[in-house]
């Protein structure tokens, strides 16, 4: 590694840089805002995702046998249900212990000595491998000949993915929105850095560098831009993770909020790196064929 | 060295600037380019280091045809051929060590080969001393000189010069023009345009004249104006 040209190609950026400071404030900022948005929205849609799907996997449905069906019929139905590869387990729940356990969840206020018999009727429990099959497997068990009812917390799951989905498409069309401007803005910064080094880059031509080497400088500047807005963007959602969220999960306790923080960063500072990329390569190579 | 062959270019403004212009160049030869402004001298030496690209007609540099060269090799062709401007061009917030340091550093030359041909180049056109100075800190001939070093450092074969010495006093331009002479002696090929009368009829060098996009006249050990020698009124 030859340390002084490395040297040489970052303080010459670091120079370009610096130089119109102000012109990179204004394109780190707008990174900075698209990419908070951008986090903002992922939160949000994760949140969703990861409460939807753990919902979901937790659905079970519950399958009402008939009545007169005796735990002896009932293993009948068991066996079909352990042949259907979709379902990954199911559970028998005999009226007794359903009774039981009805007991120990409605405690004191309800005292179930005083039926006279169990009105609840022989239950299984099934856990479905895919939660998208809940509706489909749920239907099919319903036409077993034993039984009576099947039932599943059906509307309200589905409601909830179909906004995750609509969500994610919503955001993408924002977030290519967002990405667009804040390109916009890096490739005008680059532009007016170009301009700013005209003479520059008229002598490097001139002596025989390549394309190539007279873009690369102004790549850097503009991925550092790029990176830089991420940045101010991760650290204002790391604030807001330790300063609005808990105050958000105290009123909503059932949703868990959960991100993959690292994760989540090394995509946003990915993101504005490429948008700095893409930016001032194109606003050089408009440059440098003219 | 050059070979042009029945060059005409026409910019796209519709001006004519060469007309059918047939030019050979000797390797290591020193030759003036003269006439009023306006009548190609500039436009000749575009051909040359491929600032621009004739409308007919074929230029070659070095055996190299300039005229059909891709865009992609031009770099390379430019390492070979040194240019010099009457503006010198050289980078204000640089030194005058950095400014000549410039011109390896962005064609990629090692760290090691920078430090040993820098001080070279300097040291030929006697400005080692001045080396951390600001370009805005030298006189406008000692700023050419740093400008020759820089367009020598790489050891062209060719040194293109237009104008070298238009912004400078008589006696900058005697120094320039000795120092341009120096370095054709070590071999490397010369070409100057120039509309200074006193300085090419001083040196006495091949001279090719010309007017209007065409060469008048093509002379060894020439005057600015045929026959005229040093006696010459402008007309």
């Amino acid at each position: 590694m030859d340390w002084g040209r490395l040297r040489f190609f970052l303080s010459e950026v670091l120079t370009n840089f610096t130089r119109n400071a102000g012109m990179q404030f204004t394109a780190i900022g707008t990174v900075a805002v698209t990419i908070v948005l951008l986090g903002a929205f992922l939160y949000v849609r994760d949140t969703i995702q990861t409460f939807g799907t753990g919902v979901l996997s937790q659905i079970e449905i519950a399958v009402y046998l008939k009545d007169g069906v005796d735990d002896n019929k009932a293993q009948e139905l068991a066996s079909r249900l352990a042949s259907d590869p979709r379902i990954l387990s199911a559970t028998y729940v005999p009226k007794a212990v359903g009774l039981k356990r009805m007991q120990t969840v409605l405690g004191r206020d309800f005292d179930t000595s005083l039926l006279t018999s169990n009105p609840l009727p022989n239950t299984y429990h099934v856990k479905v491998k895919d939660p998208d099959l809940v509706p489909a497997v749920a239907a099919s068990i319903a036409r077993d000949p034993l039984v009576a009812k099947t039932d599943y917390a059906a509307d309200t799951v589905q409601k909830l993915l179909k906004v995750a989905t609509v969500l994610g498409r919503a955001g993408i069309v924002l977030i290519a929105l967002l990405s667009l401007s804040a390109a916009i803005v890096i490739a005008n910064t680059i532009r007016l850095t170009v301009f700013a080094r005209r003479r520059e880059i008229a002598i490097m031509q001139l002596v025989g560098a390549t394309n190539m080497y007279i873009r690369l400088p102004f790549i850097a500047e503009g991925m550092l831009a790029g990176i830089l807005g991420a940045a101010v963007a991760i650290g204002v959602l790391a604030l807001a993770d330790t300063q609005i969220v808990p105050k958000l999960s105290q009123t909503l306790q059932f949703v868990t909020f959960q991100v993959n923080a690292p994760l989540l960063s090394v995509e946003l500072l990915g993101v504005g790196a490429a948008v700095g990329l893409i930016a001032s390569w194109l606003s050089v190579g408009r440059y440098l064929r003219t | 060295m050059i070979k042009l062959r029945g060059v005409s270019l026409t910019y796209p403004n519709g001006t004519r600037a060469l007309d059918d212009v047939d030019l050979e160049i000797e390797k290591g030869s020193f030759v003036f380019l003269v006439g009023h402004s306006g009548t190609g001298k500039s436009s000749l030496l575009k051909l040359m280091y491929r600032e621009e690209v004739p409308t007919h007609g074929e230029v070659q540099v070095d055996g190299i045809r300039v005229d059909t060269l891709r865009r992609g090799r031009v770099p390379k062709l430019r390492r070979n051929i040194g240019v010099v401007f009457q503006d010198f061009k050289l980078l204000s917030h640089k030194t005058v060590w950095e400014n000549v340091a410039f011109a390896l550093q962005v064609t990629g030359t090692r760290t090691r080969d920078v430090m040993r041909m820098v001080p070279r180049a300097l040291d030929l056109v006697g400005l080692s001393h001045k080396s951390r100075m600001f370009p805005s800190e030298l006189s406008g001939g000692e700023q050419q000189r740093a400008a020759i070093a820089r367009a020598l450092v790489g050891n062209p074969k060719l040194l293109l010069c237009d104008e070298p010495t238009g912004n400078l006093d008589p006696s900058n331009t005697t120094e320039i023009m000795e120092l341009l002479q120096r370095i054709n002696l070590k071999g490397t090929t010369v070409v100057v345009a120039t509309h200074n009368q006193a300085v090419v009829d001083r040196m006495r060098r091949r001279v090719v004249r010309l007017e209007h996009g065409r060469i008048l006249h093509d002379d060894e050990r020439g005057y600015y104006f045929r026959g005229l020698g040093q006696t010459a009124v402008l007309p």
